[in-house]
């Protein structure tokens, strides 16, 4: 089967598109979806100067996402003067795991010639994910701690970096499962607090002094063809599941998904786009309620809701 | 036609293609029954099917290269790399 461009065999089918596409011809559809979504999201603004450049941190954690993620911006910013890239890798202490993807994200931030820092739960909070399963004071799933001290960690290193930014490698089946959680749990606020986190444009979100600006300019993209892009492009990305992964209303989610872009190919794109539409009716109506009630967390000062942080009360209960 | 489809990390599978039900929303299908006297040709979506793997969670390599899923299975052997969750 030919590419649908050019005569050099086709490597990729997209049922929602209907294209077929040689290596090539889907690179360049891959970059230009992401490229196209930096423009829609206003991630560079038009008055930035070389004197005065962004700093745009990349979550990078080693997996397919961040590191094609990575590869992308670089290709598209690194002659660009307004725009440096850091790359940020949390290590959890995960034996076995985040050990050799801290070592994929060192050799991509080698070879693209980045800034890299890597920041560990031992060294911030003096936990190792590995123990924190074992102990699991909350009876929770390993997701559920990990997630509050990766956010953490993310947050308080963007700041730390003054960043401009703060972009994650979330694809589009990411996005579609989080978007259909989101109308399933019936979560109306955490829809329009979706769109002034991550998903509406920068320049029509609510400002939010106490944050970091959050993008994910891979949203577009099916995880398969991230996937295949990192194939294609033989980058170090790391090839190893989380052995503490469970996060098993996202997996049913998942396998939904999956059965309905079988059946009616480009439902995930439906999803994403009336979901953002949504999204963003529902951050005007709700806007002008976020913030009210934020304070300092009396432990560790970070912005937050309560008394004391999520991460402050989970490191209680480990202590 | 018999196909070894190897699910790294996992399995390997014999599947005999003649013995497969076929795609109909495939693009071999769709060519194959028009006339609607010969079966479908089976496609690599239909030996995924046979595995119980979605498309959407995999890629299918024929000698280290990807291939088109909906295409016509053209090789005695296939490798199917599972995607890793994590970004």
């Amino acid at each position: 089967m030919d590419c649908n461009r050019c005569e050099a065999e086709a490597v990729m089918h997209a049922a929602y598109s209907g294209a077929h596409l040689c290596a090539d011809h889907f690179r360049e559809s891959v970059d230009k979806r992401v490229r196209r979504r930096v423009r829609r999201d206003d991630l560079v603004p038009h008055d930035i100067s070389p004197e005065d450049p962004l700093t745009w941190v990349i979550g990078l954690s080693g997996g397919k996402d961040s590191v094609v993620l990575a590869k992308i911006l670089h290709e598209t910013f690194a002659e660009d003067p307004r725009i440096e890239l850091v790359g940020l890798t949390i290590h959890e202490g995960i034996e076995g795991y985040r050990d050799k993807s801290v070592d994929a994200c060192v050799e991509l931030a080698d070879d693209l010639d980045i800034r890299h820092e890597v920041v560990s739960y031992a060294e911030e909070f003096g936990i190792e994910m590995d123990d924190v399963v074992e102990d699991d004071p909350e009876n929770m799933a390993a997701c559920a701690y990990c997630g509050v001290f990766r956010r953490d960690l993310l947050s308080r290193y963007a700041d730390e970096l003054e960043a401009d930014l703060l972009l994650t490698g979330h694809n589009l089946d990411d996005e579609a499962q989080t978007a259909l959680m989101n109308f399933l749990e019936g979560d109306v606020e955490q829809i329009a607090k979706h769109f002034d986190a991550s998903l509406g444009p920068l320049s029509e979100r609510d400002e939010q002094d106490e944050f970091v600006p959050r993008a994910k300019p891979l949203r577009d993209v099916p995880e398969k063809e991230v996937a295949l892009y990192a194939h294609l492009e033989d980058l170090p990305a790391h090839i190893t599941e989380c052995p503490h992964a469970s996060e098993a209303y996202r997996g049913e989610i998942q396998q939904l998904l999956y059965g309905l872009e079988e059946n009616h190919p480009g439902t995930r794109h439906s999803i994403i786009s009336g979901y953002e539409e949504l999204a963003g009716v529902l951050a005007d109506e709700y806007s002008g309620d976020d913030g009210a009630d934020l304070r300092e967390c009396g432990e560790c000062g970070s912005t937050t809701t309560r008394e004391i942080c999520r991460k402050c009360s989970l490191l209680e209960s480990l202590a | 036609m018999r196909v070894t489809v190897d699910v790294k990390g996992e399995a390997t599978h014999e599947i005999d293609t003649d013995e497969l039900p076929g795609d109909s929303t495939s693009a071999a299908g769709q060519s194959a029954s028009s006339d609607g006297t010969s079966n479908p040709e089976s496609t690599y979506a239909d030996l995924l099917t046979a595995v119980d793997l979605s498309p959407h969670e995999v890629s299918v390599l024929v000698d280290g290269r990807p291939v088109p899923e909906d295409q016509p299975v053209d090789a005695d052997h296939v490798t199917v790399l599972r995607l890793i969750k994590g970004g």
